[in-house]
């Protein structure tokens, strides 16, 4: 009961006109970056992060809140409308919604997505607002052993189990960790891998990475498709309004999807990806076997209302649920929240328990401004959801130079440096490679952020023991999460081997008919 | 039927959804109705038993995920590479990285160590996969798409021009030459209004960022004729 009145002490803080005025912005800047392909609420937040410097920090997390939800209705308005999902997450959206696109249903699809991201993320907040005090009571028990084991579980999760292939996102980790190994040792003082440069001994900004990694390498992987770019001008859009038949059959997968969304969001690691796909699965069963029992043909694979209601929601309640490690332990579980982390440190705070103790009015304010932000996004995209689809009939030449001078001025204006924007050059470049090889690229940012994290961690535990590694495996919640990764890895191999024989399974059936 | 649906999911690779769509847009939706009642014994019958199979098929048929797709041909061999450079890399660190001679155990070079030596690992990894797709012949699985490198290097050319000139020439002029550069690595040719676009961007953003969050871009030589 007591975190409903700090919520509404934040509620009186986030109402203030100023704020809602940023609440606004950030929705309606959020909502632009999102929509444009292969950008998602990770992308938004980062460049916007210069334009914060020189705000407080209360307006600039409102900001931020913003910002969050509308990219992340962005990217479901490209999933649907173009098949090009700005994230990982809204992949699943895509499947079911772009059919619906192309059955001249657009429109319907937008107003389910909105509504299901409307109730999954003010359901998703509630979700936070209660449990992050019980996760900080349970992070105060944490040494840096555990915190160690956290990260490592982290780890597994977002290389292993989200990638397509287990082996690619390991790399991309690794890849992510040298990275963040740039610089002073935080620890012992010593300079690494700076290349004799002065300037690389601050690291490697985890705005460049992101922008590099995202922004710049999202242009030259789209400049190197040549003629093969999707053209994004052949869109048919209209006004979202559903229909009470479509009303009735998103009800189920938005109340699904959201429970899904909120089981999963919390758990370090587990990433929006999986309770999306796991709601998509459940409403195909669900819709066949109505079915089969008389009801309502299956529309699945044809543009099935229910295969975007219910991804739609699972992805908005966990993105919010993604908040709680954040918030309450300080661990970014995915890339939004990697550089919500990053924009913390900005203002010299460190997510975690200690947070909640001393800038308790701060978080409360994040919150109630997420409630408000989901409002916002409701009034904001409900109507106007076709014109943001008109964004995209910007020309593309001008659509991507855009893209890339917002970039460079983001580098440019973490430190008024032009070496800043040779890095990112650089990373851009690294990046296209990955983007071109489909290697994920989120580990590699995850790796970035919370590399130093675990690095720290280790040390600091094997400093205490003075050496005894033991100490890693010293109590119960260390063996625990431990014992979760373990799983973890066996629930992927084995997922991974039954996808293959389903492929060739697959394979054979098809030959048959020739033979 | 296989070469069909490697075809198919080549095409979907690289993105000519947007033809589709346009196909969809010009069709009133009734006409699709007829094929609506046609497909859905198909439909009901795989979400028989073989569910799971199905499910995965399906997934497959409507976005190949390239994360899944196995690199073939010469350029396979780049991202192995690729890791193995970032492995070396680490371990270099055990050379050039100086501890302080009072540094707790375990100093600053372990941890890049042993990433080091994890990501030299995956190298080979990477490798055995690769050998054992060209293995199974240039059938079992699509070319990776092509690239074309004119408007990628036209793209990072730009950048590092522009990274070497903001400085001297100023935002204005700099962010202006960028957007012009990019938009017509992107195709644009109406060089005329591009460079109106371009430079209205670009104040755009000067007035936005000076006025606006009073942060500095660099004013250049613009700055020394108009003091």
């Amino acid at each position: 009961m007591e975190s409903f009145s700090l919520l509404l002490g934040g509620f009186a803080d986030a109402l203030s006109p100023v704020n809602l005025m940023w609440a606004f912005l950030g929705v309606l800047l959020g909502t632009a970056v999102g929509v444009l392909p292969g950008m998602g609420s990770a992308m938004a937040v980062a460049l916007l992060l210069p334009v914060t410097f020189r705000m407080d920090a209360t307006s600039a997390f409102i900001l931020f809140a913003g910002v969050y939800y509308g990219g992340m209705f962005g990217g479901a308005t490209t999933s649907i409308l173009l098949n090009t999902p700005g994230q990982a997450s809204s992949i699943a959206t895509t499947y079911e919604g772009h059919k619906m696109a192309l059955g001249g249903r657009a429109a319907q699809a937008l107003g389910t997505a909105v509504i299901g991201s409307f109730i999954a993320s003010m359901v998703g907040t509630l979700v936070v607002a209660l449990f992050s005090p019980t996760m900080v009571a349970l992070a105060l028990q944490f040494g840096p052993g555990e915190y160690f084991a956290l990260t490592v579980f982290s780890f597994v999760a977002i290389a292993a189990v989200v990638s397509g292939s287990a082996l690619r996102g390991m790399a991309a980790l690794l890849i992510g960790l040298v990275i963040g190994m740039a610089g002073i040792d935080g620890q012992s003082g010593a300079a690494r891998f700076d290349f004799g440069l002065p300037v690389m001994l601050d690291g490697i900004d985890v705005i460049v990475v992101t922008v590099g990694l995202l922004a710049l390498a999202e242009v030259l992987y789209v400049a190197s498709r040549g003629d093969n770019a999707p053209d994004l001008k052949a869109i048919k859009t209209g006004t979202p309004w559903l229909k009470k038949r479509d009303l009735r059959r998103s009800a189920g997968p938005w109340a699904r999807g959201t429970a899904l969304g909120s089981l999963f969001g919390p758990i370090p690691g587990s990433g929006a990806e999986i309770p999306t796909f796991l709601s998509l699965g459940l409403e195909r069963k669900l819709a066949a076997r109505r079915e089969r029992r008389g009801g309502e043909k299956s529309e699945f694979g044809k543009g099935a209302i229910e295969g975007v209601a219910g991804p739609e929601a699972a992805n908005n309640s966990s993105a919010s649920g993604s908040l709680v490690p954040l918030l309450g332990l300080g661990l970014p579980t995915s890339a939004t929240a990697a550089i919500m982390l990053a924009a913390f440190q900005q203002y010299g705070l460190q997510p975690g328990p200690v947070l909640f103790e001393r800038n308790a009015d701060l978080v409360w304010t994040l919150l109630a401004s997420l409630f408000v932000g989901s409002v916002l996004l409701l009034v904001l995209n409900l109507p106007f959801a076709p014109l943001w689809a008109k964004l995209l009939k910007l020309p593309k030449p001008y659509l991507y130079a855009g893209i890339t001078v917002c970039s460079v001025l983001a580098v440019y204006a973490i430190n008024s440096s032009v070496a800043h924007l040779v890095m990112a050059i650089g990373i851009a470049v690294l990046g296209f490679g990955m983007r071109h090889f489909g290697v994920p690229v989120a580990p590699a940012l995850i790796g970035v952020v919370l590399g130093p994290i675990a690095e720290t961690e280790l040390r600091r535990a094997l400093a205490a023991s003075s050496g005894d590694p033991s100490i890693l495996v010293g109590s119960g919640i260390s063996i625990g999460l431990y014992a979760l990764v373990l799983a973890a890895a066996v629930f992927s191999a084995v997922s991974a081997v039954r996808r293959a024989r389903a492929r060739k399974a697959e394979t054979e059936t098809e030959k048959t008919p020739v033979a | 039927m296989m070469s069909e649906r490697t075809a198919e999911s080549a095409e979907a690779a690289s993105g000519t959804g947007a033809e589709d769509a346009a196909a969809g847009a010009g069709v009133p939706a009734p006409a699709a109705a007829p094929e609506d009642s046609a497909g859905s014994p198909d439909a009901a019958q795989a979400a028989g038993p073989a569910e799971e199979a199905a499910e995965e098929t399906a997934e497959e048929a409507a976005a190949p995920d390239p994360e899944t797709t196995p690199w073939t041909g010469r350029s396979a061999w780049v991202f192995p590479g690729v890791t193995a450079a970032f492995g070396l890399l680490a371990l270099s660190g055990l050379a050039t990285i100086e501890p302080p001679p009072h540094a707790t155990p375990p100093g600053p070079t372990v941890f890049p160590a042993v990433v080091g030596v994890l990501l030299l690992v995956l190298s080979a990894c990477m490798a055995v996969v690769n050998v054992r797709v060209a293995r199974r012949g240039p059938s079992a699985a699509p070319p990776m798409p092509p690239v074309a490198w004119r408007p990628v290097l036209i793209v990072l050319g730009a950048l590092a021009v522009a990274a070497a000139l903001l400085q001297a020439l100023g935002w204005l002029l700099t962010g202006a030459l960028l957007f012009w550069a990019v938009a017509y690595a992107f195709g644009a040719r109406d060089h005329l209004r591009d460079a109106v676009v371009a430079l209205a961007m670009s104040a755009a953003v000067q007035v936005g960022f000076s006025l606006g969050l009073g942060l500095p871009l660099p004013g250049g030589v613009l700055e020394l004729m108009f003091p």
